[in-house]
């Protein structure tokens, strides 16, 4: 039973686009496993999508302008005039070009290279669908402190997403958080002297929480958390996982932040 | 050009989408049938004028707001056979796809390179089955056939095409180069290559 859901301000941030790449990742992938989240972004996507085009339109002062964008739309599909400026390459390769494309597109298929699952401890962890399309950008996993696994995925510059899986009786010393660290529950159950937290759980946790996560669980416990301010890798599992790497302290202009050890 | 095409932009349209719903969903069938440009000028006058004052409002700036206005439309007409009436009104169809267009603009306007793009999160016009298995292309037909094919491109398709396949260049450098939107760029492509396939078919 899924008991913590991201906000509705959250969930109209997310099907509005605002909401930041990283917690988009997390809310959609939320909304994969839980059904009252997709409908309540359904609804709220319909009601935006109603207030920009429920609005009677005033403006003719740029009827020209659609004119021209309507025919650049349209004339894409119009046979073209015989004219082709000369710029026509040797036909053959564009046929070898055209085939091998088509090749790759193949292989590229999500449905051929992408696995959707986890394979770890001998178990295997159905993944909600938006994280399967980043399967094929998962890093290595490496074993960490305790009993904690890690896998990284590159979502791009400064933004750390990450799966955690936590063996029987893993735990994570006491820490608390700087920035936003948000954490879906994959697969599993695990508490943290707050609360207890199961399969589909959207957790929050900001500098305001101080917290023990272990897991007692048969199974485990696998996770992924991203974090929504890069500046602040400097708690929580980000640091409690990967004090080593300085990888994922870097801002986009490339300059290292330097880590605060406590 | 638009000969017998009246846009209807003076009639200021204050009908609902709610009111006209199943007549825009015609429209959009229609165009994803019969590549009908009537209907998809009922379309355009009805959606590219209010999804221009939206694109304003969230981006502050004409030039990008146009863009996003054309990239959006230019989906619509493209693909029109991806939406289903069964799942959404029009308006909220082309309200995701605007949507994810302005996600993945606002993105490459702060220069992140890898990261989420829309279609992770919301695979609105991904091709599930239509694209994916037609057929390979004959390898029988000769060189001299595509060479001849390929000049029956339209002009704008055959750049992207060279620029491509022959010069290699990614679908975003394309876009930045001929200043047209990623989403034409793609298009176009799809265009091109689809028309290559349907002459090499023609010709069997
Ligand atoms: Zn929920």
């Amino acid at each position: 039973m899924i008991k913590l859901h991201p906000t509705d301000s959250d969930l109209v941030d997310f099907v509005e686009g605002t909401l930041s790449p990283a917690k988009s990742l997390l809310v959609s992938a939320h909304c994969d496993m839980c059904n009252c989240c997709r409908e309540k972004s359904e609804i709220f996507t319909e009601q935006l999508a109603s207030k920009v085009f429920d609005e009677p339109e005033q403006s003719t002062s740029i009827l020209s302008d659609f004119v021209n964008m309507f025919s650049e739309i349209t004339e894409d599909e119009e046979l073209a005039s015989t004219n082709n400026n000369g710029i026509l390459a040797n036909p053959s390769n564009v046929l070898q070009q055209i085939i091998k494309n088509e090749l790759r597109d193949s292989r590229n298929h999500p449905n051929l290279t992408k696995s959707d699952a986890l394979y770890l401890d001998g178990r295997k962890f159905i993944l909600p669908k938006t994280l399967i399309r980043f399967t094929d950008r998962l890093g290595e996993w490496s074993k960490l402190v305790g009993k904690l696994w890690q896998a990284q995925i590159d979502i791009g510059n400064g933004q750390l997403a990450q799966f955690i899986y936590m063996e029987k009786d893993g735990s994570i010393p006491e820490h608390t958080h700087k920035g936003n660290e948000l954490t879906l529950v994959i697969d599993g159950e695990f508490s943290d002297g707050i609360s207890q937290y199961d399969s589909g759980d959207y957790i929050n946790l900001n500098s305001s929480h101080t917290h023990t996560p272990c897991t007692a669980s048969e199974e485990g416990c696998l996770v992924f958390s991203v974090i929504d301010q890069p500046l602040y890798f400097t708690s929580g599992w980000a640091k409690l996982v990967n004090p080593l790497s300085n990888l994922y302290f870097k801002v986009n202009s490339g300059q290292s932040i330097s880590i605060s050890k406590s | 050009m638009l000969i017998g095409i009246p846009l209807d932009q003076k009639r200021n349209d204050t009908r609902q989408p709610k009111e006209c719903s199943a007549e825009m969903s015609a429209h959009l069938d229609t165009v994803a049938k019969q590549r009908c440009k009537v209907s998809f000028s009922k379309v355009f006058s009805y959606f590219a004028p209010r999804l221009r004052s939206y694109a304003l409002k969230q981006m502050g700036n004409e030039a990008l707001a146009m863009e996003l206005v054309q990239d959006t439309m230019s989906n619509v007409w493209q693909k029109a056979h991806l939406f289903n009436s069964e799942k959404g009104s029009p308006s909220t169809w082309i309200f995701t796809i605007a949507r994810n267009i302005r996600f993945d603009m606002l993105r490459k306007l702060q220069n992140r390179k890898e990261d989420v793009c829309s279609d992770d999160l919301w695979p609105v016009l991904c091709e599930q089955t239509a694209d994916t298995k037609t057929a390979p292309l004959d390898e029988q037909i000769t060189l001299e056939q595509v060479g001849h094919y390929f000049d029956d491109l339209p002009v704008k398709q055959k750049k992207v095409i060279e620029a491509i396949y022959i010069s290699g260049k990614s679908q975003q450098e394309v876009a930045d180069e001929l200043e047209i939107p990623l989403g034409t760029v793609k298009s176009r492509t799809r265009l091109a290559l689809q028309r290559l396939k349907d002459m090499l078919k023609e010709h069997d």
